[in-house]
């Protein structure tokens, strides 16, 4: 029977249990994101350097092809997939993933604070956490498409064109790409999302994204000039996180604090843009 | 035995260093019953807080609260599931239309995929919101807002519906028809029903129960039925012939009678009593009736007295007192 004759009805049924009920929020608003024309240009554009790479991948794990090229042997050594070429590759990627969550991040949260959507999620069996987790999941799985997802095919590529002897010796540079970018998406994630939360102007909450990098890379810059220490880059969570990843794909690192501390800084950033989120996200406003 | 659809006990409720519910006990409503219950004060009274708290949207400082049954600190959870709240403020999400918007909350409540979105049609047809179910919610006017609002509310088949302000911003054939499709919750569809409302004549036409605060307490509960019934009957009567044994006779059916001179009198039934025993009186004492009009103790004045803004009812004993 059509829905307009049949009238309305109390569901009865049986309902879903708690982590289909997880689901709900990231598949709703992936279905959003990617009605965006923005969002899907540049998700396609983002794919351009992963094309190239595997390109460059291919061709320096074909040495016939080389042959009549005068190519310095370092590069060649690069473009046939060593820690270096994935490292660069990362950091490629992880600028698409920080414009890609400044883009979308601020659509996660805003609007729900500007248009007083958060009582009806909340009067629902969704707990604040959850409500977070979903938002963080939302951007996470958006962010992975640009970022790790490409890079182990990349990786897989690579294996699968030197051999398993390669990959014996190399699996930590594919552990390393996944693990090293999921810390990037993590730190992106949860800036766009706390940008998104104080601020309820969509531009401005993408605005804040990159002012928090590029605040905290000019300060780490404007430390490291007066005390004269490479401890300045402490306080710029881009460095800390690609000193991180030196060390993930066992690349030389350069001067300055070990991973030791870079990922003590970058726990506490996480932890202060977790608590920012946990104060924000309130069904209700109580003026005291 | 069907718990009771509101049971407080002791609670008390803190926003900042202010006490906003003090010490209330209550037990409001059985569950399961469709009976719908209204709650009233005045601005500050605490009755968003109280609702909030049900909701688990505020912490208890002390006591506690239950809604069906289930704790509203320790089984937020277990309430949510069968809650449908329909909040006072504009509340939806943006870039989203009708259909999308309650098939999200439909499927947030647990409903399966496809049962969510057949709800979801059903409920929006079902507030009047069928033709424009496709249309973003930014774009529809308050009243609209409003039915869509009640639309997710109900469309996972709530057992409680919380409705707070429901028909803010209405105008009067919609502010109808939203009370029309309240009473049919708990009649057709056996749902109970808290209602929060300012506008005493809602919640008259709405409520089996109403529940007064004030000052953070409940000041006032009462069967609206009953007290409608046991209330007295106010009858200002002009009639033509004499009435000097009028008086007298009216004594006599237990009701009490002032005359104002030229036919004119001031009548107080006793309470229970209707005007068909006037109308025997009268005839009676054959006098030609030219004005019998008569009003009862309304929920205004039921109001006002529980909150201390009146002592009596106006016309009471003649005095009225502000």
């Amino acid at each position: 029977m059509a829905v307009y004759k049949r009238g309305y009805s109390r569901y009865r049924g049986p309902v879903r249990g708690r982590w289909a009920r997880m689901t709900v929020l990231p598949r709703f608003a992936w279905r959003r994101l990617f009605q965006q024309r923005l969002v899907v240009l540049l998700v396609a554009i983002s794919m351009i350097w992963p094309l190239v790479c595997a390109f460059m991948l291919y061709i320096g794990n074909n040495v016939e092809l080389l042959t009549g090229m005068r190519i310095e042997p370092e590069f060649i050594g690069f473009i046939r997939g060593n820690g270096q070429f994935f490292l660069v590759f990362m950091s490629v990627q992880a600028v698409f993933a920080l414009f890609l969550a400044a883009l979308t991040g601020p659509g996660c949260i805003a609007p729900d604070l500007a248009n007083n959507a958060l009582p009806l999620y909340f009067s629902r069996p969704i707990t604040r956490t959850e409500y977070a987790l979903s938002r963080l999941a939302t951007l996470s799985g958006l962010l992975s498409v640009v970022s790790w997802v490409p890079g182990l095919i990349l990786f897989a590529m690579r294996s699968s064109m030197a051999g398993s002897p390669w990959l014996r010796e190399n699996w930590r540079i594919g552990a390393g790409l996944f693990a090293g970018f999921l810390l990037w998406i993590l730190l992106v994630s949860l800036v766009a999302l706390a940008g998104s939360a104080y601020v309820r102007m969509k531009v401005v909450a993408g605005g804040l994204v990159f002012a928090f990098f590029f605040v905290l890379s000019g300060a780490s810059g404007i430390i490291k000039l007066v005390f004269r220490s490479d401890w300045g880059n402490i306080v710029n969570p881009a460095w800390a996180t690609r000193r991180i990843w030196y060390a993930m794909l066992e690349i030389e690192p350069p001067a300055g604090p070990g991973v030791l501390a870079c990922l003590c800084i970058l726990a506490a950033t996480m932890i202060l843009l977790a608590l920012v989120l946990k104060r924000r996200l309130r069904p209700v406003e109580v003026i005291r | 035995m069907p718990p009771p659809v509101v049971e407080l006990e002791s609670l008390r409720v803190r926003l900042g260093n202010r006490e906003i519910l003090h010490d209330i006990s209550h037990r409001l409503g059985v569950s399961g019953t469709g009976k719908a219950i209204g709650l009233l004060g005045p601005n500050g009274a605490g009755k968003s807080t109280l609702i909030l708290t049900l909701l688990g949207f505020h912490r208890p400082a002390a006591g506690k609260a239950r809604v069906l049954g289930y704790d509203c600190r320790r089984q937020a959870f277990e309430v949510r599931a069968r809650v449908g709240y329909m909040p006072e403020t504009e509340s939806y999400i943006a870039d989203m239309t009708a259909v999308a918007t309650l098939r999200l909350m439909a499927e947030l409540s647990g409903l399966p995929p496809r049962t969510a979105l057949e709800k979801t049609h059903e409920a929006l047809f079902h507030v009047g919101l069928g033709e424009a179910r496709y249309r973003e919610l930014r774009t529809y006017s308050l009243g609209m807002k409003q039915m869509a609002k009640l639309a997710q509310a109900i469309v996972h088949g709530p057992e409680l519906l919380i409705l707070d302000e429901p028909t803010n911003g209405l105008d009067p054939s919609a502010r109808q028809r939203m009370l029309r499709m309240i009473r049919e919750m708990k009649e057709n569809q056996n749902m109970n029903v808290l209602l929060c409302s300012h506008l005493l004549g809602d919640v008259e036409q709405v409520c089996d129960e109403v529940v007064i605060m004030n000052e953070g307490k409940i000041v006032y509960e009462c069967n609206l039925e009953a007290e409608r019934r046991s209330n007295r009957c106010f009858v200002e009567l002009e009639v033509t012939g004499d009435d000097t044994g009028l008086g007298a006779a009216l004594a006599g059916i237990g009701a009490e009678g002032v005359a104002e001179g030229g036919g004119r009198w001031r009548i107080v039934l006793e309470p229970g009593s209707e005007t068909d025993v006037l109308w025997d009186l009268l005839a009676r004492e054959n006098l030609l009736v030219r004005k019998l009009t008569h009003r009862r103790d309304t929920l205004e004045e039921i109001f006002l007295k529980a909150v201390g803004r009146i002592a009596h009812t106006p016309g009471e004993h003649g005095q009225a007192r502000e």
